[in-house]
């Protein structure tokens, strides 16, 4: 087996397991478009209906039944990004009123984007994209970078291994250094795969 | 006429590294050749000339023929129709997220109707023992199924010269029997380079052998792989499976 499993719903053999990943894609991403534009469009000083929406997400989440250690380790991961645009927040009068809303606010959206791709199948959506007319070459180029994302990881994880067997010293410095000539390696060989990709592409008639 | 025809065929690398240097044979519809050689004597990179895949610019020079039409970025369409290139690492082939959508993907190049399109998925997914294989996702296949899909995304378009670059390696015993046992069962003119001799003596009744950029044999299997001296100069082996067609 070649690729990991990025998402719980990723069950591998097609099975959808709870009734949120039944749904179909198409209402799902209507219903995380109007969540988002929700949580965005609310006056900071609405608090309540922050968290109301805030309900109607736990709920979902509770009906989803992804595992609560899988969401939370996903959205620290995110965290740095959120807390980079919030965080200036706190330089302007007011500012740890407003710093909350916002962290309250981005991550909520998160939240929601990540039910909405922990519960629906990447290709599924991609569908409803290509059926919502939205330009092929993003289709396309989306598409793509799924499918090679699994090949990229892959070979990461290959070249950490293997790195790893012949890493002998415990020196901080050393493994920075190693990790950098794995990203660069990761690099060339993602362009040189991408040139294989296309021609193996052109080689069936992609025009 | 001629399936494939090679006449003088040169190509450098854009580093100098010269990967052919004047290479040239026919080959005759319904033939399946196995080109032998070490690792570097320019397999891969002749194989990507009988899909106008190289040179960069096709100067239509008339080096590379099918069916006697010189491969030229004017007929690009019609040669690539003609010829299935199935390549080395098949995740480098299978770019679509799902097997059905990876084999109708030539077929929709080639502006089928949806029926038709779906005919031909099914006919070539049972055609090299993937039926019911549609909606799987390609990066959860095994190797030896991405292999078998990588191959029906190119009958899929039904090509009359089948070129194959090392299809059998990555595969476990079974998995390389039973790749073999289906590409007999294919009827189209087939170009296999490959290490696996066993492949060779079992499939191909022509073999070419390729060192540093030239033709150093072009033979009849048996005959060449026999040759021990033959072999063993140009990085290859006698095969066990000879010692049992001609025990001492």
């Amino acid at each position: 087996m070649g690729g990991h499993h990025l998402h719980p719903h990723d069950h591998g053999d097609g099975h959808k397991h709870s009734p949120l990943e039944r749904w179909p894609a198409g209402g799902k991403l209507a219903g995380a478009l109007i969540l988002v534009l929700t949580i965005v469009l609310l006056p900071r000083s609405a608090v309540t209906g922050l968290l109301i929406v805030g309900a109607v997400i736990a709920g979902l989440l509770a009906v989803s039944q992804i595992p609560l250690w899988h969401l939370v380790k996903r959205l620290l991961l995110l965290e740095p990004l959120v807390l980079g645009v919030a965080g200036l927040m706190w330089f302007q009068p007011g500012g740890g009123k407003i710093f909350a809303v916002v962290m309250l606010k981005a991550n909520l959206c998160l939240l929601t984007t990540l039910l909405l791709s922990n519960t629906t199948p990447f290709t599924e959506l991609l569908r409803v994209l290509q059926r919502l007319w939205v330009p092929w070459i993003f289709v396309t180029t989306l598409t793509l970078m799924h499918r090679y994302l699994f090949v990229l990881a892959d070979e990461a994880e290959r070249m950490r291994r293997a790195r790893a067997s012949r890493t002998f010293t415990r020196g901080r410095r050393w493994q920075w250094l190693a990790l950098a000539s794995v990203v660069g390696q990761l690099f060339v060989r993602a362009s040189e795969r991408a040139e294989r990709i296309y021609n193996a592409m052109c080689a069936r008639g992609w025009k | 006429m001629n399936a494939i025809e090679i006449t003088d065929l040169k190509y450098r690398y854009r580093d100098g590294t010269e990967a052919l240097r004047g290479i040239s044979f026919r080959v005759l519809p319904g033939e399946c050749i196995a080109l032998l050689g070490p690792n570097g004597s320019g397999k891969s990179t002749l194989l990507l000339h009988l899909n106008g895949l190289l040179p960069e610019k096709l100067s239509g020079d008339g080096a590379v023929k099918i069916y006697g039409e010189p491969v030229a970025a004017k007929n690009l369409e019609q040669i690539r129709r003609q010829v299935g290139l199935v390549f080395q690492d098949p995740d480098d082939q299978l770019f679509c997220p799902t097997v059905a959508e990876d084999v109708a993907f030539g077929p929709q190049q080639l502006g089928l109707a949806e029926t038709e399109i779906a005919a031909r998925v099914k006919k070539s997914l049972a055609q090299v023992g993937l039926a019911g294989f549609e909606g799987r996702q390609t990066h959860h296949l095994s190797h030896g199924e991405k292999r078998r899909a990588c191959l029906a995304g190119v009958m899929a378009c039904e090509p009359a010269v089948l070129v194959l670059d090392e299809p059998t390696s990555d595969l476990d015993p079974r998995g390389r029997r039973e790749f073999k046992a289906m590409l007999r069962t294919l009827p189209a003119t087939k170009l296999i380079a490959t290490h696996d001799l066993e492949l060779a003596v079992e499939l191909c009744a022509r073999t070419i052998i390729l060192d540093h950029g030239q033709i150093i044999a072009d033979g009849r299997t048996v005959e060449l792989l026999s040759d021990e001296k033959l072999m063993l100069a140009h990085g290859l082996e006698r095969p066990h499976i000879l010692h049992h067609l001609h025990p001492h």
